[in-house]
């Protein structure tokens, strides 16, 4: 199975409904877990797109930065507690969170990722660490429930996620400040 | 600066060279040798302990009260899941590492030689309590029981010990990396690699329980412990902890057995990909130990099974790289037939029998363990005796026979000596008494399990309760088991023993396989330790951020320290 393919399934699987409904009853996970996978379904997909249509990705994301811009807007928007609870509330929401995570973050954020530079790439850790602990630090403080369908316990584990998630990305990008990959490769 | 690159370079390389003509270098040897002399002293206590519980369980010893059940529980556990596979593991693995390497560092030497002491402190500091009664808290040492605090501060500088001995191999791993540019690490330091990576990270787990929960709690200073977080902390620890013994002999299974049976590794990048996915995935498979604990959603436990079985899956890559390797190797010295080429395996030698029985041993002990990690049926055995029959099969066959068949043709490599025929045939029969041992006791630990017998208790009949008479049966084969254990024991300790002062001088090979000739070049992502290390972080915090933050969160009062023995 080629990864398209995989990717294909995995999305598929994704949206059954009884995996969904799984997903979304615990609110780490439809954030943490659910989302992310559904992004890296479109990074496995998006070598179909990039054969099908060279040009398009040739044309619009030439250097790479209009598809990390849409990536980091469409993964934004989804970081907003309003989002998630919209997906669970109107089936509208929840078929654009299905199309727009795997076709409009994962497919741009692999025909991007390539192009940017080392800098670049840096600036997208950075600005996620740095969206991350502040996410982090919202949610665990947050004195009210920001999100009609989860508890504030919920709301709190999730900030721990995502602060945890962003020191994991400050201990990477420490990784690549400190040793230089080329005194070992 | 090129040239003292270069001149850097050659030096290491000369130093190579000179270190597989010349054979070991002897103040290495000198590291190993150390611990795994502890590591087989710890065996010979351990397993002396265990059969004095054997015995007991199967009601025929009544222990003294100056050494009662538990103590000697505790000791055992300790001796055999710390002392021994810790001592063997770093003992091995320096040995590889100085070989493959190119000899250690004076500075990594040192390192090692101070992590060895710190570990006997440690260990010394562990044992006082213990044999004075105060510390019968078992291997796992839950809260709301509370040991002396000595015992802790012993586990303290054990951590320690290990820890030296980790980062010692990180500089001795990056300096031949700085020097090799662009090459891949040698697979067997690259099994030490993964190893030590884990052994800090669960290492980690278990020093933040004990430092920040269990010290202050034991000396008084807090008056109460979240005993869910303890637990949890203990588990990231413990599952990996046993997990890194596995590792440990699935690195002599792909790199040494090989070489023994006179064939060739299996693919590169899948023993580089299993050694990585077991990094990754170890630590949160920890979790399953708690699957009946109360205060965790179900729908969380639920999702913890696939953590759990995700590690299971590089073990069935693991088992089909050794049964391709076998049946090839087989083939190519004349083997015939669907099966019939398992004639042609070098079944008289112990360095292959040994650790092929334990290979074996693997499938069951993997499959008792799923079962264990699945909610329905791990409630059917939990605490019973069941899980004992488990850990022994898994650690006492799979693991120790493992570092049995190792010793045979380690301890004469670092002694400058040889392997005897005759002491090959005294490691078969040890290996056979060894084998029909564990079968015996860890069946009936398992059978006696299922029929409800529970761990952790010395001998009882319960008020002679029907249902507890019937179990008598099993827990005498549990003694037989047990005893004939105890003499595969002493019988290893003499062999490594033997081996190391008295076997006649020579030289030993150490036993490394080639890769099949032709074999596609492995990719150099396998070697980005910095990606790796990140995602097993970001893994463990995904898995672990739920039930902590839901037990620190809605923590219940918390318990004060409590001594029930």
């Amino acid at each position: 199975m080629n990864q398209k393919t995989f990717g294909l399934g995995l999305f598929i699987f994704l949206i059954i409904p009884p995996v969904a409904n799984l997903m979304e009853s615990v609110m780490i996970i439809h954030m943490h877990m659910q989302m992310p996978i559904l992004v890296i379904t479109g990074f496995l997909m998006a070598p179909f797109f990039q054969s099908k249509f060279p040009r398009f990705f040739e044309k619009w994301n030439q250097n790479g930065i209009p598809g990390i811009l849409l990536f980091i807007i469409v993964v934004g928007y989804w970081m907003l507690p309003r989002t998630m609870d919209e997906a669970l509330e109107l089936w509208a929401v929840e078929l654009f969170k299905f199309i727009s995570l795997p076709f409009l973050a994962g497919v741009p954020l692999r025909d991007s990722w390539r192009k940017l530079g080392q800098a670049g790439k840096n600036a997208v850790i950075i600005f996620f660490s740095i969206a991350f602990i502040t996410m982090g630090w919202l949610y665990i403080n947050a004195t009210m429930q920001l999100c009609n369908n989860y508890l504030l316990i919920e709301q709190i584990t999730l900030g721990w996620g995502f602060l945890t998630m962003g020191i994991a990305f400050v201990i990477f990008l420490g990784y690549r400040f400190f040793f230089n990959p080329s005194a070992y490769e | 600066m090129e040239t003292v690159i270069s001149h850097k370079g050659n030096s290491s390389v000369l130093k190579e060279k000179a270190n597989k003509i010349l054979g070991v270098n002897l103040q290495d040897a000198k590291i190993s040798k150390s611990y795994l002399s502890v590591a087989f002293i710890a065996l010979l206590i351990g397993g002396t302990l265990g059969l004095l519980q054997g015995l007991n369980r199967a009601g025929l010893l009544e222990l003294p009260s100056w050494l009662n059940y538990y103590q000697v529980l505790t000791a055992h556990g300790l001796l055999l899941v710390v002392v021994f596979s810790a001592t063997f593991t770093i003992g091995y693995f320096y040995a590889g590492m100085s070989h493959t390497l190119g000899g250690l560092l004076p500075k990594v030497r040192m390192m090692v030689w101070i992590g060895f002491w710190l570990k006997i402190i440690g260990v010394v500091l562990v044992v006082i309590p213990v044999l004075m009664n105060k510390a019968s808290v078992m291997y796992t040492f839950y809260p709301p029981m509370a040991a002396d605090p000595m015992f802790y501060f012993g586990l303290v500088f054990v951590v320690l010990g290990v820890w030296m001995a980790c980062f010692g191999g990180f500089i001795q791993v990056a300096n031949w990396r700085k020097n090799h540019k662009g090459q891949h690490l040698p697979i067997f330091s690259f099994f030490a690699t993964g190893v030590f990576v884990l052994l800090v990270g669960a290492t980690a787990f278990v020093a933040v329980e004990v430092i920040f929960m269990i010290i202050p709690w034991s000396l008084g200073w807090v008056d109460t412990i979240n005993v869910m977080v303890a637990r949890t902390l203990f588990w990231a620890f413990g599952h990996t902890a046993v997990n890194i013994w596995y590792l440990t002999a699935v690195s002599a299974w792909y790199v040494i057995v090989p070489k023994v049976i006179g064939g060739k590794r299996w693919s590169d990048l899948l023993t580089r990909i299993v050694v990585i996915a077991l990094v990754i995935m170890n630590i949160t498979g920890g979790f399953h130990h708690q699957i009946v604990d109360p205060g965790i959603s179900e729908s969380v436990k639920y999702m913890h099974v696939f953590m759990s079985l995700a590690i299971g899956f590089p073990s069935l890559m693991t088992a089909y790289a050794m049964f391709a390797v076998f049946e090839k190797t087989a083939r190519k010295q004349g083997g015939k037939g669907l099966i019939g080429w398992y004639k042609k395996m070098p079944w008289s030698d112990v360095r292959f029998l040994a650790p092929f029985i334990a290979m074996l041993a693997f499938i069951p002990a993997g499959a008792g363990g799923i079962a264990q990690t699945t909610n329905q049926l791990d409630q059917v055995v939990h605490n019973s005796m069941w899980i004992v029959g488990h850990f022994h099969l898994t650690l006492g066959m799979s693991v120790a026979m493992t570092f049995f068949g190792i010793s045979y043709w380690l301890v004469p490599y670092l002694s400058k000596r040889v392997l005897t025929k005759g002491m090959n045939q005294f490691g078969v029969v040890t290996t056979v008494i060894w084998t029909i041992g564990m079968i015996t006791m860890s069946g009936a630990m398992h059978t006696v399990g299922l029929l409800g017998s529970p761990r952790r208790t010395s001998y009882s009949t319960y008020f002679e309760n029907a249902t507890a008479l019937s179990w008598d049966p099993y827990l005498i084969f549990l003694a037989i088991g047990g005893t004939l254990l105890m003499v595969a024991a002493i019988m290893q300790v003499y062999a490594v023993f033997n081996l190391m002062f008295f076997a006649p001088k020579g030289e030993t090979e150490f036993p490394i396989a080639e890769v099949e000739e032709g074999e596609a070049k492995t990719p150099y992502w396998t070697e980005r330790w910095g990606i790796w290390i990140v995602l097993m972080i970001i893994v463990v915090a995904m898995a672990y951020v739920i039930p902590l933050t839901d037990f620190i969160v809605n923590a219940p009062p918390g318990s004060p320290p409590f001594k029930t023995w």
